[in-house]
């Protein structure tokens, strides 16, 4: 039976102007952040030099003075550290999942040969989340973030993506349901494992207790929050910036090519490895720290193996082109499609690279991460959007794309750009990667300061930008080319005339019969023995591992020897609802088997060497204002496990002095970094202060530099040191630090498990008013004055200066690095689910650690 | 590739290009081997893994990254101590003033020394302040040394250790501003010759300090 059916590419249409627009915003907002690392100014000073000299003009001219100009050093909305997070969730979750939706919407209906299930469900997806975007740019600026990357947006917003995504999975799913094509073509596997892992993966790095409307702490902290935020960061990463682009690729390159796929068998292959190994990697971004070393060593490796996978996708991506190459003259999309394949496998490449833990002793922290990500973002989500884009624009306003060589000219300037950048970031973070490790010649000293380092690198930050601003202008003139085409044309949905498929030909298999067989048998054995050979204790682990090499041996046979390999497979991806299960069981064996043994062993009892010393109230009120103005984007709170980081940043004298997971243990969220903008912070604090008379001080610490070091340095950075790129935060000064919400959230971290001792609110009142007073005395010592209130002076200045957030912030800085040593009887124990607690380590005098 | 490739579900053998029947919206797949390079590089990768985990948690071989660590800035530090011990032998009050501070070669690296490291803090002149452009001078951060106050000791090899080591624990700085530990910076001989600069700019604060016997 056929039947005529209308696509609906009124949402395609809709989420392509979407993604356009927000790619346009986001790179903007990118461009910007990137000329505020070169010029401070540009973080709201630039606005008085633009409005002043028409203000004096007006004045002189014609005697008005109430004409408006801005004055400031800095403005909080403009800050890079806030701006920072709304250039990443602009592109990541505005661009390119508009982008991605509008792709899944135009292919997915094709695939399955039936209109989408639910237009109500579409609308919903479409305003939702452009609603939630929207709430991002209102949030973010101002200061409200939960402070985890690519997880800012608070818990409220957190609940609508939750909402809209589940929206789109059912809309997604019931389609897949209704399919007339018996059979879910590569693409549908990769939507399908992008709506489920996405789903998983936020979910789990979402969780938090609320403290207000506004804030709230995860429930994970110290090196469990770390974990947890880098398998899902990886993983947005894999699952936002990857799968669905690869899915993307395996329906638009044919298409526009008019050529069949190089290889389905490679498809499978590179389908399942990614969708195995990707979630295993996640640890990568924190080698060489306190994370544990069978993490890390398990991130580097399975990095590694993912290599392959990942170019089988390139290979089937490019060689689907053979026999085309010709139409690259005449079809811009294909020359986009090319390049942004060629950034993936580059991109590719580099990821597993980097993630080799003596490569990432150079490249983390560093512009060099940056690069790698934006050669992926820029050079493969960009590239490809602009091809599908350009390709889409003619068949969904049924016309011609308006110019050929505008199109022409956007590919040159966008790949000029990207390569730019990727040079710049490349370049600048190679040298600061390799000057921050380097040795003087007599081996005695380090070579340089951090300062040195960012002198060097300056003439990059400015190549960078204009990389980045080439590529926006390429997108903007890609804008204009689509705008016209609609123009021209008309808004057009597609008809078709299909062949109705009879339910009983499609999604034919039982649960028995997808789930219990021989190939899952033989694989899930497999993976179960390798995760034996991992955490059990010497000995056992060899004979585990004899036994998967046994299994897979037996797989293979079993495989050679017959055909029900192949079948099964074929058959399952012919059953939309097991292939969604399996999918979601091989993404789900990385994490757990990372996470679930990290939860349960490193914890307060099992804390060796060091443990953190808590917060007092008005230092928690400060670790709360550092997170909200995005400090931690640029200063990590993480020695490493390399001498140079020892040296650099650890105590004088101290041999041992890197970083613990004890030493962090409390922190919701964790703050251990991702970038060295600035240096690190993890000792910048220090003992309990001693007042003028020599008397121990009851709350005040100070650390390595003083109170008045940093009230002056969050003022105006550039009077300590003038190269300095930081940001000036006059607001902190102007703006009083939340007290009164002190109490609910050291009640919620209490229900996190911080050991907080029981305390009133007046309690912490109390405790607050003390330390703030003594800090603000030793301001008021140091002849500090406040630049709003100048006039102020003696206790009135002091009451003053007490309430402000500049003073919180100093009181938590100082608190940095704070612990205490643990005793333990005897040598270290082997811990089940620890394999790092079994491993032999001969002539190791066991170390206390220096307090 | 012919034209008229083969039609079927699977390729089965090496060099067989198959075209898949079915076309999903109008999109066909080849199907054919892996390559075989790209079959070593996933290979090579799975045999990598167990060879690294093997030999770290199978082996001694390899020292944990934290053991590693440790032992090397021991070393280093040890290196740094025998240096400063071997400088330090020949290192007196005498020899600081009467010999090095006049010796111009000797005063004039100090002086390179001093203008890399030191003018942020105590200046080009060593006054502890700036010309702001305007004909102001304005305070830096740290102590003036031409003002001929030793707040804490005048004693050339006192001063050696307040360089080498920073301000001391007890100080609570400059308005709030500590020196911090220029021995994990420079080397002793760079010290000693910073400090031949600084007494060759004020030698009158020094004259109390005996020279040295006669030999």
């Amino acid at each position: 039976m056929t039947t005529t059916l209308t696509y609906d590419d009124k949402s395609v249409r809709r989420f392509m102007v979407a993604a356009i627009f927000w790619a346009i915003v986001g790179m903007s907002v990118g461009v910007l952040i990137a000329s505020q690392l070169s010029w401070w100014q540009m973080n709201g000073h630039v606005l008085e030099l633009l409005t002043k000299p028409l203000h004096d003009w007006v004045t002189a001219k014609f005697g008005w003075d109430w004409w408006p100009f801005f004055q400031t050093d800095g403005m909080a909305h403009l800050t890079i550290s806030r701006l920072r997070p709304l250039h990443t969730n602009a592109v990541i979750f505005a661009f390119v999942c508009n982008m991605m939706f509008a792709g899944i919407y135009y292919s997915t209906q094709r695939l399955c040969k039936v209109r989408t299930a639910s237009d109500l469900l579409s609308g919903i997806h479409f305003w939702g989340w452009q609603g939630i975007m929207v709430a991002a740019v209102l949030t973010l600026p101002a200061g409200l973030t939960r402070g985890k990357e690519y997880a800012e947006l608070i818990w409220p917003i957190n609940l609508c993506v939750v909402v809209v995504w589940s929206v789109f999975a059912i809309n997604f799913f019931w389609t897949l349901a209704r399919r007339n094509e018996p059979t879910l073509y590569v693409s549908l596997w990769f939507y399908i494992a992008t709506i489920v892992v996405v789903a998983m993966l936020y979910i789990v790095n979402h969780l938090s207790l609320p403290t207000s409307w506004t804030h709230s702490y995860p429930i994970f902290g110290g090196l469990q929050d770390a974990l947890v935020q880098g398998w899902y960061g990886h993983n947005a990463a894999a699952f936002v910036l990857t799968t669905p682009i690869l899915g993307i690729m395996y329906y638009f390159v044919p298409k526009a090519a008019n050529r069949p796929v190089y290889s389905y068998r490679l498809s499978i292959i590179h389908f399942w490895g990614l969708v195995f190994i990707y979630l295993w990697t996640g640890p990568h971004h924190m080698l060489n720290t306190a994370m544990p070393v069978w993490l890390q060593n398990l991130a580097m490796l399975f990095s590694l193996m993912l290599w392959a996978p990942s170019w089988g996708g390139v290979l089937n991506g490019l060689l689907t082109l053979r026999g085309a190459w010709d139409k690259l003259r005449s079809e811009p999309a294909l020359k986009f499609f090319v390049a942004g394949v060629i950034f993936y496998g580059m991109a590719t490449f580099e990821g597993p690279l980097l993630a080799i833990k003596s490569v990432n002793a150079v490249s983390q922290y560093t512009d060099w991460t940056i690069g790698l990500v934006h050669s992926g973002t820029l050079g493969w989500n960009g590239m490809m959007a602009a091809g599908m884009f350009y390709w889409l624009a003619p068949r969904l306003w049924n016309t011609q794309l308006w110019s050929k060589p505008l199109a022409d000219m956007h590919f040159r300037i966008g790949l000029v750009g990207v390569l730019l950048y990727i040079a710049a970031t490349g370049y600048s973070g190679i040298s600061q990667g390799l000057m921050l490790n380097q040795f003087s010649p007599n081996g005695l000293a380090l070579k340089y300061t951090f300062l040195q380092t960012l002198g060097t690198i300056q003439l990059f930050h400015i190549l960078r930008m204009v990389g980045g601003f080439l590529y926006l202008s390429g997108f903007i003139l890609l804008a204009c080319n689509i705008w016209k085409t609609a123009r021209t044309g008309n808004p057009c949905d597609e008809t078709v005339e299909i062949t109705v498929l009879e339910p009983a030909r499609k999604d034919d298999m039982t649960w028995a019969e997808a789930l219990i067989n021989e190939p899952l048998a033989y694989i899930l054995l497999a993976i179960g023995s390798t995760v034996l050979w991992f955490f059990l204790p010497p000995h056992a682990d060899k004979a585990a591992l004899m036994m998967t090499l046994l299994i897979v041996i037996m797989a293979v046979r079993a495989f050679k020897s017959s055909d029900s390999w192949s079948h099964w497979h074929e058959r399952l991806v012919g059953n939309y609802l097991p292939l969604t299960v399996l999918v979601f069981v091989a993404a789900a064996i990385g994490g757990a088997v990372q996470i679930i043994p990290t939860l349960l062993v490193f914890r307060e009892k099992n804390v060796e060497e060091r443990l953190q010393e808590l917060y007092t109230p008005l230092e928690l009120a400060g670790r709360d204002i550092f997170i909200s103005e995005g400090c931690h984007l640029c200063h990590s709170q993480m020695i490493r496990t390399l001498p140079a980081d020892v040296l650099r940043y650890g105590r004088a004298g101290v041999a041992d002095d890197y970083s613990r997971y004890g030493e962090s243990l409390y922190d919701h969220p964790y703050q251990w970094g991702s970038k060295r903008t600035g240096p690190d912070l993890a000792r910048e604090g220090g003992p309990m202060a001693k007042d003028p008379q020599g008397k121990p001080c009851s709350l005040m610490r100070v650390g390595n530099r003083g109170n008045p070091w940093h009230f002056n340095h969050f003022l105006n950075p550039r009077q300590i040191s003038d190269s300095s790129n930081m940001p000036a935060f006059p607001w902190l000064f102007e703006q009083e630090a939340d007290v009164k919400s002190l109490p609910n959230k050291i009640a919620t971290q209490t229900r996190l498990g911080v050991p907080w001792p029981v305390m009133t609110p007046h309690a912490i009142r109390t405790m607050v008013e003390t330390q703030s007073r003594e800090i603000a005395a030793s301001l008021v010592a140091a002849k500090v004055y406040l630049p709003a209130k100048p006039q102020l002076a003696g206790e009135e200045l002091r009451d003053s200066l007490a309430k402000t957030k500049a003073v919180a912030l100093i009181a938590y800085i100082q608190k940095l690095g704070a612990c205490r040593p643990v005793a333990k009887e005897g040598p270290a124990m082997p811990t089940p689910l620890n394999p790092d607690s079994y491993r032999a380590m001969p002539n190791t005098p066991k170390t206390r650690p220096q307090p | 590739m012919s034209q008229h490739p083969k039609r079927g579900q699977f390729a089965k053998t090496k060099d067989e290009v198959v075209l898949r029947d079915h076309a999903f919206d109008g999109i066909q797949a080849f199907d054919r081997k892996l390559p075989n390079w790209w079959l070593f590089t996933c290979y090579g990768a799975v045999a990598f893994f167990v060879a690294y985990w093997f030999v770290y948690y199978g082996t001694t071989l390899v020292k944990s990254p934290q053991q590693a660590v440790k032992e090397r800035i021991l070393a280093v530090q040890a290196a740094q101590l025998a240096e400063l011990n071997q400088a330090m032998a020949g290192l007196n009050d005498a020899k600081l003033v009467h010999e090095l501070a006049t010796h111009p070669l000797y005063v004039a690296a100090g002086q390179a020394t001093f203008m890399k490291n030191c003018i942020p803090c105590h200046g080009l002149d060593l006054s502890a302040t700036q010309d702001d452009g305007n004909g102001q001078r304005i305070p830096l951060r740290g102590l003036p040394l031409t003002d001929h106050v030793w707040k804490f000791t005048h004693k050339p090899m006192g001063l050696f250790d307040l360089i080498n080591k920073g301000s001391p624990p007890e100080s609570t700085g400059n308005n709030g501003v500590r020196m911090e530990a220029w021995g994990q910076k420079l080397s002793p001989a760079e010290i000693a010759q910073v400090l031949s600069y600084i007494i060759s700019k004020v030698p009158e604060d020094f004259t109390d300090t005996p020279a040295p016997a006669a030999k």
